[in-house]
């Protein structure tokens, strides 16, 4: 038990990853509220991202940033590099449900999903 | 091996359904050039098929493969003595019909439909005969059920509708059937090509399956119980030509295609060990009493004439069960048998309603006297659906029940016996009221058009001929079919 | 014009992607470009295909590292046999659907959406090429989520109340599914060190001896969100929706390549990468086995009460991906062959048949079943097309849909597994109680007025559907063609 409560602590950061990636997960599924929707996938993804750039984290590690005549443990730069990548993508993503948001409220003037089923189920 | 043998099974298929193309593009302009021009392509076909003789007779079996699809599986052409005499009564019939198309179609609707589709039949129907391997012969079955279908809702009323629905759903999962079939054939055997004889070896659980789908896939077209019930919906709705050919030709591609699988894709050891006779012996003689006893009850002429081809058809199936020489010569030669007697009743009853317009045997009674030709013709062909000497439904009755004697089973002859009583139970009524009942309403017919009649009276003088001729070369071949197949199987 | 053609698996990504940016440009100032440049991009692109295809079957397998960087550095393409398959299915039938959307478009969308259109269309044919060629993880990601962001937009570029609905349902869903790759992605990095496929493929047999459950999990994660994305039942709720409100070109390439890529890459990922110990693990591909069945069973139950033809042709894709992973699930020979090969075979028989219904609308404006009766008489160019689309969808012989199920009845048998054929044959005959009644009542039923033919069909969306329903019969008879290809993907996939 305590091994495994100190190999948590000793991995945090997963662990803190692994929660923000399930409350992400569930307000995404359990939320009729559109834009909370989008709320929850954002929190998952940025869950995810944690978890990669903490793969890459080394103990003291410092930015790699090699300067001549020194020798420093570095920090992985590849999960970040990529993270970088990740995070605009996602930032993408984000804009365009947004803007189709919008439009649903143009149509519907509710973002709230049960709503809008509602609307449908008494129109057909 | 002769340059013509070769060219001609190829000739034969593939020349009807290049004249489809034509017919299709001629009709748009001429109706006439149309006509002419199916009949035409039926006559030489016929007369293709009829120019193999020699070759067949010489004891060539005809065999090649056109091109390979995948490997191992590809379209191949094989004729033996068997697909002779299928191809032979097939393109024989198929003439006479068309002939007798060209005034009974005169005043049907959708005619430029129905041409090209008749000769398309024709050529897949003898690509089934012809075909070299399982696999083209299932697409040749598949092209020929699926574009059957035309006909049979030729009418496009509702009821035409729904009995080709059940007709479509059902020619579907015979198909899905018979692919599985072919598929663990394959799978057993690595090959599919009819000139390897005993593919499958072992009684393995596969090759069971296998059985039974090819069972269900070639019974279903067969109108083998209990998957029968399309054809008493769809052979009366269709045109009475199609109904001649589907009752007379189509239905045999079913058979035909059990006597492949029997001999080809298992043998006759292995059937008989596994027991696989008796499966087909059962659902025989329940197709056989079935198709009668429903026969009896039907007042739509058309229907009646449906049931008792399904009743025919379980004598071809009892044959196949049996097993035996006399058996398998009985079986063949009533190949032949039914597709004359079946087309010619089919044809007399499109007569009727052309002339009368009436499907209903109650109102027949008396037009015997109006139309004397053609229920003559139909007299001649009911008798010898009851199986009564001399004529050839006679022949085919014997050389079954002999068959049954040597495999020592005398049920089956009673089977065959009270089959036949039944027959005449529900044909001999017609007959008799057609000729010696009262009119109840004065009809006033006359005789059919002689280019109806002349198809009519030529099947039906084959009845007689076949039956009674010293030369019965029909009986020649089925002979030497059923030596061939015995042998190949032992 | 050779050191040009070294560059050839990136320009064929990169000439997609540039001509996607230039369209909006060119819809601004020169209007009459607009298709012209985007046809000829994509005709290029085909070229550029075909022209891998040659050099990989003379050749064999090759690599080539984006600007010079070389494996661990820097993004490698690889070109095999297998992606060169599926690139001549993406470009080939992705030609043929722009031709037709360059008419169809007009009456479904606003005149001033048309040049973006084109934008989206091309970027989503680069992030499929780029899938199908990359050889990257997170490379694989990038263009995962190009795919999905493109795939969302080209639905609610239409922007009516059901496409802008089924276009942010398909987001959210194909999110989750993104995320659960990354996730996958991030599992399988922590534990090599690589991302390059062929270097995670060597370092994963040992990684798995000391982590079993990171891998476990990756391919989990990957599994379900490739699944999303493909559609496997019972993730599939996002797509009836998506592929049916969409404008009908998108429809075609939608149901016809977007859901297939996925099936590519679950092929790259699970059968190149994962080390053969871990399926001893957890036995994913009988999970994927029995997903698929159900899949291919319910998808067809649900086509059978459609009212929408749009709706049921979407419904038949969630049982037609279902033959795909079926036949990858199998692992043998003969079925992995079947499901690579239904890819192409779907490719070409959905997108037409969407594209089929698509000239109907167009022509008529009707899309409910009922009322096409007597169509036929109408329109017998593409109601016989349709049906050449639905015989094939049955498997009749001499389709190419026949093709592909003997593969898979085949190599079901060959695992001992009957009870899969069963399934296909089930399947079939479903396909036939859905698709046959359209044939059947569109030639054979009465025409009671209830439509009328507003339009004439332009050659424009003509062509494409013929050469399409003669490519579904050529390659029923001689499959060869692709067959061969598919083939020696196998064998150096099953290696």
């Amino acid at each position: 038990m305590i091994e495994i409560l100190s190999k948590l602590l000793h991995n945090f950061y997963y662990l803190i990853a692994i929660i923000l990636f399930v409350i992400g997960f569930h307000t995404m599924l359990s939320h009729s509220n559109l834009i909370k929707k989008i709320m929850g996938m954002n929190i998952m993804e940025t869950a995810i991202f944690l978890f990669f750039v903490s793969i890459g984290y080394v103990e003291g590690g410092r930015a790699p940033i090699i300067q001549p005549g020194q020798e420093h443990i570095y920090v992985n730069p590849i999960p970040s590099a990529l993270i970088l990548t990740g995070i605009v993508v996602a930032v993408s993503v984000t804009a365009f449900a947004l803007s189709l948001i919008v439009k649903i409220y143009q149509h519907y003037g509710t973002v709230d999903a049960e709503e809008i089923m509602l609307i449908r189920s008494r129109e057909t | 091996m002769d340059p013509l043998a070769t060219f001609l099974p190829l000739w034969i298929i593939f020349f009807p359904m290049a004249m489809t193309l034509i017919i299709y593009y001629v009709e748009q302009f001429s109706e006439k050039l149309r006509n002419a021009l199916a009949v035409l392509t039926s006559v030489i076909t016929f007369l293709s098929v009829v120019a193999l003789y020699p070759f067949i007779m010489g004891g060539d079996i005809i065999e090649y493969t056109l091109f390979e699809i995948i490997a191992n599986l590809g379209i191949s052409i094989r004729v033996d003595i068997l697909s002779y005499c299928l191809a032979l009564i097939a393109s024989f019939v198929w003439m006479l019909v068309t002939i007798y198309s060209l005034d009974y179609m005169a005043h049907e609707h959708a005619v430029n439909r129905y041409y090209p589709t008749l000769i398309v039949t024709l050529g897949s129907c003898l690509g089934i005969f012809m075909a070299g391997d399982l696999f083209t012969l299932f697409v040749f079955f598949e092209l020929m059920s699926l574009i059957s279908y035309i006909l049979v809702v030729h009418e496009e009323s509702p009821e035409a509708l729904r009995a080709g629905y059940k007709y479509l759903i059902l020619t579907i999962i015979g198909g899905l059937a018979l692919f599985f079939g072919i598929i663990a054939t394959f799978e057993l055997a690595g090959t599919v090509s009819l000139s390897v004889i005993g593919m499958v070896t072992q009684d393995t659980p596969l090759a069971m399956f296998a059985f039974l789908s090819f069972l269900i896939g070639f019974g279903m077209k067969a109108g083998m119980f209990p998957l029968h019930v399309w054809l008493p919906d769809a052979h009366p709705v269709a045109p009475s030509p199609a109904s001649a050919l589907l009752s007379g030709i189509m239905l045999k591609t079913g058979a035909y295609g059990m006597f492949r699988v029997i001999f080809h894709v298992f043998s006759v050891d292995l059937m008989r060990d596994t027991g696989s006779t008796t499966i087909i012996a059962a659902l025989a003689i329940i197709t056989i009493l079935l198709g009668s006893a429903v026969a009896i009850t039907q007042d739509d002429l058309k229907r009646r004439l449906a049931y008792s081809s399904i009743g025919q058809m379980g004598y071809i199936l009892l044959g196949i069960a049996i097993l035996n020489e006399q058996a398998m010569i009985g079986t063949i030669f009533h190949v032949f048998s039914h597709a004359i007697m079946k087309s010619t009743l089919f044809m007399v009853a499109g007569a009727i309603i052309v002339k009368t317009g009436k499907r209903s045997i109650k109102e027949l009674s008396g037009i015997g006297r109006e139309m004397p030709y053609t229920m003559m013709a139909f007299t001649l062909a009911a008798l010898a659906m009851i199986g009564l000497p001399p004529f050839n439904g006679f022949l085919s009755k014997w050389t079954l029940s002999l068959g049954a004697l040597d495999a020592g089973n005398p049920y089956f002859v009673v089977v065959l016996l009270i089959s036949s009583l039944m027959n005449g139970v529900y044909y001999l009524p017609i007959i008799i009221a057609a000729f010696f009942g009262d009119h109840e309403k004065e009809f006033t017919v006359s005789e059919v058009p002689i280019k109806m009649l002349v198809p009519i009276g030529i099947l039906a003088l084959c009845t007689i001929i076949f039956g009674l001729s010293p030369v019965n070369f029909p009986y020649t071949l089925s002979r030497m079919a059923a030596m061939l197949l015995l042998q190949a199987g032992f | 014009m050779t050191s040009l053609a070294v560059h050839f698996p990136a320009l064929v990504v990169v000439n997609l992607l540039i001509c996607s940016f230039v369209m909006p440009v060119l819809d601004r100032w020169k209007k009459n470009l607009v298709i012209p440049v985007a046809l000829g991009s994509m005709a290029l692109s085909f070229v550029f295909s075909i022209h891998l295809a040659v050099r990989v079957s003379v050749e064999g397998a090759f690599g080539y590292a984006m600007g010079g960087w070389v494996a661990p550095w820097g993004i490698e393409f690889v070109v095999d046999h297998f992606s060169v398959f599926m690139l001549l299915t993406l470009t080939g039938v992705g030609l043929l659907i722009l031709v037709y959307a360059t008419q169809d478009l007009v009456h479904e969308l606003k005149e001033d959406v048309l040049g973006w259109y084109y934008t989206l269309y091309l970027l989503l044919m680069a992030s499929m090429v780029g899938l199908a060629l990359t050889n990257d993880l997170f490379n694989l990601f990038v263009f995962v989520e190009i795919c999905a962001i493109a795939s969302c937009a080209i639905i609610s570029i239409k922007e009516n109340r059901e496409c802008i609905e089924a276009s942010l349902k398909y987001l959210i869903l194909s999110a989750v599914g993104s995320g659960g790759m990354l996730l996958g992605i991030a599992m399988i990095y922590m534990v090599t060190g690589h991302l390059n496929f062929t270097h995670v493929t060597e370092a994963l047999p040992q990684a798995f001896e000391l982590y079993p459950r990171n891998i476990m999990v990756a391919m989990a994660l990957f599994a379900a969100g490739i699944g999303v994305k493909a559609a496997l039942f019972p993730l599939h709720v996002w797509l009836p929706d998506a592929h049916s409100s969409a404008p009908s070109p998108s429809s075609a390439i939608l149901s016809g390549l977007v859901i297939k890529v996925y099936a590519a890459v679950f092929i790259k990922l699970f059968l190149k990468m994962f080390p053969w110990e871990a399926y001893e693990a957890i036995p994913l591909m009988t999970i994927v086995l029995i997903m698929s069945s159900v899949g291919i069973v319910m998808g067809s139950m649900f086509a059978i009460v459609q009212e929408d033809i749009k709706k049921m042709l979407a419904y038949s894709s969630v049982a037609q991906i279902g033959y795909v992973f079926l036949g990858i699930a199998l692992l043998s020979q003969n079925g992995t062959l079947g499901g690579i090969l239904h890819i192409f075979n779907h490719a070409l028989m959905k997108s037409m048949l969407f594209m089929a219904a698509g000239a109907i609308i167009y022509c008529t404006g009707v899309r409910r079943i009922s009322d096409l009766k007597g169509i036929g008489t109408k329109m017998p160019m593409v109601m016989s097309v349709f049906s050449i689309g639905a015989f094939s969808m049955v498997g009749i012989p001499m389709t190419n849909g026949f093709i592909s199920k003997w593969y898979l009845a085949i190599g079901a048998l060959d695992v001992d597994k009957p009870l899969y054929v069963a399934v296909i044959l089930l399947s079939s005959l479903l396909n036939g109680v859905y698709y046959l009644p359209i044939v059947v009542n569109a030639f054979f039923g009465e025409h009671k007025g209830n439509f009328q033919m507003s339009r004439k069909l332009p050659l424009q969306m003509a062509i494409p559907l013929i050469i399409l329903a003669s490519a579904i019969i050529i390659t029923g008879i001689f499959p060869r063609l692709m067959l061969d290809l598919a083939d020696k993907a196998v064998l150096f996939l099953l290696n």
